[in-house]
């Protein structure tokens, strides 16, 4: 039982092995505690999704339940949204168009799909979970870099930590876009290397 | 054709259950979303109001001018807090800037956006607005990079069209104070 929850955090990380998510993961990784903020988003989507579509899964008919995965995933997130907005605003306003995108992030819809839909709702919550925090620290380590390399400052809750001697001339292009890319492409590559070892 | 029928009922089914829930959430988020936000203007107009007392809010002109507040010292007005809509790249900019009766910029804040985390967020930041604080009257407001010092155009590349979104606003809002000129 408990393989299905360790089994997201390395071995089958949805970003850096079965590479799902990747969008939010490039949009996001910019600051660690964006990462933190849409990590948790997501985990709180995923394991709600999980649990409601395994309950369900004898209810949906199985010619519509795409239509309606997609209705329960973004019921959640639309809650997630609003009540982000009135208890966290600042995060919210971080996390901005992004937070609506958790609705087609590949994750959640992928781990319904492959997983929620076949198993029973204890599974399905440490899949979820599983998947969420793999998700989450993946995330965080690449924003991690990004910030650290693109910026040089680490921004957590709450606190800003500068890098001395890079913060004075950071790697500009690691915050933008292309870096994401190539921050991701190097840790896949090492995930990759590592796999094959054993 | 019965096998449809049950088909489209079990997903209305789905969907009329996610409204309900999705009501009810709205219903205890959103008093709360209209108190934060109303707290944020507060926090802004008392950070953003160096002197004098604020004045009654006054709607403004239904084009780039949501509404304007006069400041007045000693029974003359001094400057306006306005608030300006404008154009970004995720979406609308909302901002509140301060005038001089001259369309001079003495200081200026972000207060809703959709621009990109990273990049035009930064616009967010009250150093941002550092480089537009005193112009407008004698100096024009600078809505391209290349009236900007090579420091500040450097802040703002990757993020052009937040910078527009940004500087237009404000060249308006100083258009606008100049034609007030003082008056309530």
């Amino acid at each position: 039982m408990i393989k299905e929850f360790t089994k997201g955090l390395f071995k089958e990380n949805p970003i850096f092995v079965i590479a799902l998510g990747l969008c939010p993961t490039l949009a996001t990784s910019t600051m660690v505690i964006n990462a933190l903020g849409m990590g948790a988003g997501v985990i709180f989507v995923l394991v709600c999704s999980n649990i409601f579509i395994s309950l369900l899964k004898n209810f949906i008919p199985d010619n519509v339940r795409i239509p309606a995965y997609i209705v329960v995933i973004a019921s959640f997130v639309t809650i997630v949204q609003m009540v982000m907005e009135a208890y966290a605003p600042s995060l919210y306003a971080a996390l901005g168009v992004f937070v609506p995108l958790i609705v087609v992030n590949c994750i959640i819809l992928g781990r319904a799909e492959a997983f929620a839909n076949k198993n029973k709702v204890l599974p399905s919550i440490l899949d979820g979970l599983g998947m969420g925090v793999g998700f989450t620290l993946a995330l965080t380590l690449i924003a991690l870099i990004r910030e650290v390399l693109g910026s040089g400052t680490i921004t957590l809750p709450g606190c800003v930590i500068t890098v001395p001697v890079i913060s004075i001339a950071p790697m500009r292009v690691i915050a933008f876009p292309a870096g994401a890319l190539l921050v991701l492409g190097l840790l896949k590559a090492f995930f990759q290397y590592r796999e094959g070892r054993k | 054709m019965k096998n449809v029928i049950i088909i489209a009922v079990k997903l209305a089914v789905i969907c009329l259950v996610a409204a309900f829930v999705l009501a009810l959430v709205n219903g205890i988020t959103a008093p709360q979303i209209a108190a934060s936000k109303a707290q944020a203007e507060l926090d802004a107009l008392s950070v953003i109001n160096k002197a004098g007392t604020i004045g009654e809010k006054v709607e403004g002109d239904g084009a780039g001018v949501n509404y304007y507040f006069p400041v007045s010292d000693g029974g003359k007005v001094t400057n306006y807090i306005m608030s300006l809509k404008s154009v970004g790249y995720g979406g609308d900019l909302i901002l509140l800037a301060n005038f001089k009766t001259n369309g001079e910029v003495i200081d200026a804040k972000l207060m809703e956006d959709a621009e990109t985390p990273g990049l035009g967020k930064k616009a967010e930041s009250p150093e941002y607005m550092v480089k537009f604080q005193g112009t407008g009257g004698d100096k024009p407001v600078p809505v391209k990079k290349t009236m900007l010092d090579a420091k500040d155009a450097d802040a703002v590349s990757g993020a052009t069209i937040t910078f527009t979104g940004v500087s237009k606003a404000l060249e308006y809002g100083s258009e606008f104070a100049k034609k007030l000129g003082g008056q309530k």
